[in-house]
């Protein structure tokens, strides 16, 4: 099956914010390991690069970003257990 | 302090209801040995540490156990 632009952007979203969860614990004992910063760099730009796309053509994830300029929409759009991305 | 994004950290992806397998996962989430419980544990200890390491950790841990667990009825 095809998958979407917007699936495409939101697996990778969804992938890499797992990566750097799982590291911020490791880095929070480990602050020093210059492997693990490295990885969080590498991972830290890819999702930076997804999430700006996708809240550019879809929408924001985080409602920091919500466009005011209207009205207030955080609300409107399904939320993700509801069947949707 | 706490902020939340609008995507959840595995997808859900629900093809058949389970009332029973609900039930035994809203208890892994807030019943007495749940995640909810766990989570609060942290972060109430947290604060009976010096070390700053542990702090952090427990910090991070208590609010990746506290993320609602949701399914669709």
């Amino acid at each position: 099956m095809d998958k979407t632009n917007r699936e495409k952007l939101f697996a990778c979203i969804t992938a890499t914010s797992f990566v750097l969860d799982d590291l911020r614990i490791y880095l929070d004992t480990h602050p020093d390991d210059q492997e693990a910063l490295d990885y969080w760099r590498k991972v830290e730009r890819v999702r930076n690069e997804a999430v700006e796309e996708y809240t550019k053509c879809f929408g924001p994830i985080n409602s920091y970003d919500v466009d005011v300029s209207n009205r207030w929409t955080w609300v409107d759009e399904p939320w993700p257990w509801e069947g949707r991305c | 302090m706490w902020s939340y994004e609008r995507r959840l950290q595995y997808p859900v992806n629900i093809k058949q209801r389970n009332p029973r397998l609900a039930q035994v996962i809203m208890s892994q989430f807030g019943g007495p040995d749940g995640e909810l419980a766990a989570s609060m544990r942290y972060l109430s200890q947290r604060y009976s540490t010096t070390n700053k390491k542990v702090a952090g950790v427990l910090t991070d841990i208590g609010t990746e156990e506290s993320v609602p667990l949701r399914y669709r009825r």
